[in-house]
């Protein structure tokens, strides 16, 4: 899922100080479970906007918020609510508040949380990076676990000198990428594929902004 | 003789470093440069160390060249993409520095620019794969180069890792993509450089320089213990400080130096050394004095 955390309260109403009638849209997929977009936020940021004065014409949580046809369609019925305000508030991810910007092409949208990293939950609202996106997946060389990703240095074939009991001298608080993955290649077998020498990666495949299209050709251009 | 030829003939050879400093001010650089011309065989020239901003390696390895010192490149992954690394090489080669050193880099976060966006498009062992595409007219993206390079390529291991194993496997991919010698890491216990360490090491056909880093005080050693990961100063060294006193400790630092290298080369553990003196590089002549070296 997409990690967000809030913005700095006092930051996002100096921000917001322009205008004083606000629409606000949660999401109830990854902002809910990061606790900055679901229900309770969406009536914390509601009761913080009024007692600084301001209005808040509805609040409306998404189905999944970065789906852009989706939520319009949810949106429609909430026309007064978000036809009174002066400006929307997407309290989810960059994806999403950009749907909002693409919903709302007449009215200023303003995010409420920062994108941090697509992330596992390892425990209630607790995440970790795991995988960067990179466009082209190399862990069926690494044991199953990605270099690119937990290695600072994003190394692909080994660790650096700077290893410490095993832990990274970046952080001392996360283990080495690369002792975990000579640690799993070792149990499962395959220390093997630590000695090939995995190639410089095609950064080409990570080129922004990337778009992609699942379905088949056919359907796409029928429906046209 | 070159340095290639040195440490191919196999020769003990030793090296130094030459850190290029903050700014463009040389004057104490070209004081070191003189004192290490004719006594050691090469001297790498480091490449932001530390990930500090300094003067680039490319071109203190010119001057080093016209005053007479035999450089050798130290290259990183860290702040230039294929393309610079690549750009870099072909001016090292035709400015006539053949010997690479070739490193990932310490990461952005130890240096002085904490904001920089660290670079790792490629990295060690792929670098070395790139300098030997060069050196075989080739590009990394397969192109014909107009002209190839020479390098003698080098990269570095550290041989008090922990755990060593993941890290040996490293050393044998290195080995793979073209290294030809080694310097190591510090190292400072020796009898366990060479029990443990060397047996792994030999099992390849390269060179190996033992890293040696000149203790200059009791506080040097406990520092480089507990914030230094790779690097071990054992208790005895330590002890040995502590009873010079404050005054005496430097001295008996670099003695402690010359008495590791002296073994070093007396029981033919290793094929050199690379020393590092950290900002005291006019002792180093004194320290291989004391080895017996010069």
């Amino acid at each position: 899922m997409i990690i967000t955390s809030k913005k700095d309260r006092d930051k996002l109403l100096e921000t917001l100080n322009d205008y004083d009638s606000f629409f606000l849209v949660g999401c109830s997929e990854c902002a809910t479970l990061c606790g900055t977009g679901g229900e309770p936020e969406l009536a914390e940021l509601k009761e913080l906007l009024e007692q600084s004065g301001k209005k808040v014409t509805g609040t409306f949580r998404a189905k999944t918020g970065c789906q852009v046809l989706g939520t319009k369609t949810e949106l429609k019925p909430m026309n007064v609510e978000t036809g009174g305000a002066q400006a929307i508030i997407v309290m989810s991810c960059g994806a999403g508040t950009q749907a909002m910007v693409e919903a709302f092409p007449d009215k200023p949208v303003y995010p409420s949380n920062d994108s941090m990293f697509l992330g596992n939950m390892t425990r209630y609202q607790m995440f970790d990076e795991r995988c960067s996106l990179c466009g082209e997946c190399i862990i069926d060389q690494t044991g199953g676990i990605c270099p690119v990703t937990a290695c600072p240095k994003g190394l692909l074939n080994g660790p650096c000198g700077g290893t410490s009991n095993g832990n990274c001298e970046i952080s001392p608080d996360i283990k080495c990428a690369w002792v975990r993955i000579y640690d799993r290649l070792e149990k499962i077998d395959r220390l093997e594929d630590m000695s090939k020498i995995i190639k410089p990666k095609n950064w080409s495949k990570s080129q922004k902004p990337r778009v992609l299209s699942a379905r088949p050709q056919k359907e796409v251009k029928e429906k046209k | 003789m070159t340095f290639r030829e040195k440490i191919e003939s196999g020769k003990f050879v030793v090296t130094a470093e030459i850190g290029p400093p903050k700014g463009t001010d040389i004057k104490e650089m070209l004081h070191h440069i003189e004192a290490l011309k004719g006594k050691i065989d090469a001297a790498n020239v480091t490449d932001n160390q530390s990930a500090v901003m300094r003067i680039s390696s490319l071109a203190v390895c010119q001057v080093a060249r016209e005053h007479g010192l035999e450089p050798i490149l130290q290259m990183t992954c860290r702040d230039r993409n294929r393309i610079g690394l690549q750009a870099d090489l072909l001016g090292a080669s035709v400015l006539g520095i053949d010997t690479v050193l070739c490193m990932t880099g310490d990461h952005v976060s130890a240096g002085d620019h904490k904001d920089a966006k660290p670079v790792y498009d490629i990295e060690s062992v792929q670098l070395l794969q790139v300098v030997d595409g060069l050196n075989n007219g080739k590009d990394m993206a397969g192109n014909a180069l107009q002209g190839c390079t020479n390098f003698f390529m080098g990269a570095v291991v550290t041989p008090e890792a922990n755990p060593l194993k993941p890290q040996m496997m490293k050393f044998g991919k290195k080995v793979a993509a073209g290294a030809k010698f080694f310097q190591t890491q510090a190292i400072y216990d020796i009898d366990k450089f060479r029990d443990v360490f060397m047996p792994e090491a030999r099992k390849y056909p390269v060179k190996i320089m033992a890293g040696i880093v000149v203790l200059k005080s009791v506080g040097m050693a406990k520092f480089l213990n507990n914030f230094v990961p790779g690097i071990t100063v054992p208790e005895d060294l330590i002890e040995e400080l502590k009873a010079a006193g404050k005054e005496k400790a430097l001295d008996t630092g670099l003695s402690i130096a010359a008495r590791h290298i002296k073994r070093l080369h007396d029981e033919k553990i290793c094929d050199g050394v690379h020393i590092m003196a950290i900002g005291m590089e006019d002792k180093v002549p004194l320290i291989m004095e004391r080895a017996g070296l010069l």
